[in-house]
């Protein structure tokens, strides 16, 4: 399944449908950070509403994904994590520590657009 | 509190749950009454006078008791009243037949519970003992009128034995109150946390009392229901009210919260007690990975911050909003 | 008893497989669909450390009942290297191949009940269970 990436102005937006595979992880996160360079973006949003489960090696990949945006000068944001699956993530203590969450693709926008402004929200714990 | 008329005898009857005596218990009971042979023998003595003036003992009595208002509220549907007009004259007789055994009290208990079942309060059930002992006594020495001692005798038997069924009974009534308590208190317990909606992108969550691995479970799964619902962006844990928590609750208190960081949420830990405090630091729970304040109010403020409010109080004077 | 469900494990997709199936099978089941997750959850770990460690094996799956209760049995079985110390392997943060090294203790967490038997050379069977609430 291909996950189609979306460029709105300064921020890509990956939306991950369904299962993927460790290949396909694999392969997104090269085309993700491909794009960001190439394009000079400042901000990257990959949006997992659609992803139903999240184990240690999803996460390992989505860590991958926001240090190497972070390295080109972008700002990474894991939307759309739903409640069991943040739930069962928080069991298995993969905490995505230095990655900025946000409910959906509307607040990951609307946070992105806030440290464009210049408004940085307090830094994640 | 009624449930008469309708309420089926026969029933309640089979009913497994109520107070149950055992033999060790019931020994010491007798003992205690000083209840023996000798008044078992005055009392079976006497059987076939009982049963030549049970009915119109049985009936005396219901006279009495539908006189009353609050009674006759019981015992409305006639049937209700031929069947318990019945189960009365068997008891009554009963009291003669000797053999105060094991059996006998459990039935006895049986018929209490029913008694307490239909709502019947225990002055009630206690005022019919009363009228027993009278109605016998007048009986005995309408029976026995140049035997006095043997009438005094033969009366007192009976009122040991009636006290033994009185012991009974009220076990019965108690027994059904602290099952009643036991079940509000389990219904209480299972009152869901419940997450309130307090200012837009924030929610509060006041915990109060006991809270178990269940609660804490139905908690997170609530919570986490409600931060996507209400989009919420900070949420305040409330924990002044509870003591402590156990290792597990406490582990599951930070993984809730965890969760809620993965949904775009903080979380703000409230009203941390000291031995909450001490649990956490035993578990290695570093105070960095989530925000932590003294009280509620504390809370809303640095939720407030967080979200980008200020209060402003509106008094006439002009106040620069930034 | 509704029959076993094998699963072979042999390329990246079957850990896919791997937690459909045993989601669908799961939901025949009394569990909250925050269960579910949990289930699928620790499968995708255990499967994922057959393929990276042993390269092949196959995964069963089955309902269980016990006592009136009923629950889903996951068994994971390879003929892989084996892990030499099975008690290390279950503290936390030990991995021999570079990971986080989350996978035993992390799936043994979501799941009631967990056992992992292996030895060197003598492969790997991990037994767990989920028990309806």
């Amino acid at each position: 399944m291909r996950s189609p990436i979306l460029k709105q102005n300064n921020v890509l937006i990956a939306s991950v449908q369904g299962e993927l595979t460790d290949a396909e992880l694999g392969q997104l996160r090269d085309e993700l950070v491909q794009s960001a360079r190439r394009h000079r973006s400042t901000g990257v949003i990959i949006d997992v509403t659609m992803l139903d489960v999240m184990d240690s090696y999803a996460a390992r990949t989505l860590r991958g994904i926001t240090q190497v945006t972070r390295l080109l000068g972008a700002t990474s944001v894991v939307a759309g994590i739903q409640p069991e699956v943040a739930f069962a993530m928080a069991q298995l203590g993969l905490r995505l520590t230095g990655t900025t969450t946000a409910l959906d693709l509307e607040e990951a926008l609307a946070l992105l657009a806030d440290r464009e402004r210049g408004g940085r929200p307090p830094d994640d714990p | 509190m009624a449930k008469t008329g309708a309420a089926d005898l026969s029933n309640l009857l089979g009913s497994a749950e109520m107070a149950a005596i055992t033999a060790e218990e019931l020994e010491q009971r007798l003992k205690f009454l000083e209840l023996g042979a000798a008044d078992e023998e005055r009392l079976t003595s006497v059987n076939d006078l009982a049963r030549r003036y049970a009915d119109s003992v049985i009936d005396d009595f219901y006279q009495h008791l539908l006189s009353f208002e609050d009674a006759s509220a019981f015992f409305a549907n006639s049937q209700t009243l031929e069947r318990v007009k019945n189960m009365q004259k068997e008891y009554f007789l009963r009291l003669t037949q000797g053999n105060y055994d094991l059996a006998y009290s459990q039935n006895r208990l049986r018929i209490g519970a029913i008694h307490e079942q239909i709502g019947l309060p225990v002055k009630s059930y206690l005022g019919m003992y009363n009228f027993y002992l009278r109605a016998v006594a007048a009986r005995l020495s309408e029976a026995f009128p140049t035997e006095p001692d043997r009438v005094l005798a033969i009366f007192l038997s009976l009122t040991k034995l009636t006290f033994l069924d009185i012991g009974l009974a009220i076990d019965t009534y108690i027994f059904s109150r602290e099952r009643t308590i036991l079940e509000q208190q389990r219904a209480i317990q299972d009152l869901p946390t419940p997450v309130l909606p307090f200012r837009e992108g924030m929610l509060l969550v006041p915990i109060i009392g006991l809270i178990d691995a269940r609660r804490a479970r139905s908690l997170t799964e609530q919570l986490l229901g409600a931060i996507r619902s209400e989009r919420a962006k900070v949420v305040i844990i409330d924990i002044t009210g509870v003591q402590a928590v156990d290792s597990q609750v406490a582990n599951h208190l930070v993984q809730t919260i965890e969760a809620a960081r993965l949904m775009g949420a903080r979380a703000i830990l409230a009203g941390i007690s000291p031995e909450i405090a001490e649990t956490m630091v035993r578990l290695g729970i570093e105070a960095d990975r989530f925000a932590t304040v003294g009280d509620l109010q504390s809370a809303i403020d640095l939720a407030d911050r967080f979200l980008g409010y200020r209060l402003t109080k509106e008094d006439g004077e002009a106040a620069a909003i930034s | 008893m509704t029959p076993d469900i094998m699963v072979s494990v042999a390329a990246d997709v079957d850990v896919l497989v791997a937690r459909q199936k045993a989601r669908a099978l799961a939901a025949t089941l009394h569990f909250s669909p925050s269960e579910l997750t949990l289930i699928a959850t620790a499968i995708s770990e255990i499967a994922r450390n057959i393929l990276l460690y042993a390269g092949r094996g196959e995964i069963v799956l089955r309902i269980v009942e016990q006592l009136r209760r009923r629950g889903i049995i996951v068994i994971a079985r390879d003929q892989g290297p084996g892990i030499a110390d099975t008690e290390q392997a279950m503290v936390d943060g030990y991995s021999t191949s570079g990971g986080l090294g989350l996978g035993l203790p992390g799936a043994k967490r979501l799941m009631d009940e967990f056992e992992v038997v292996s030895a060197p050379d003598r492969g790997t069977t991990i037994t767990m269970i989920k028990w309806e609430s």
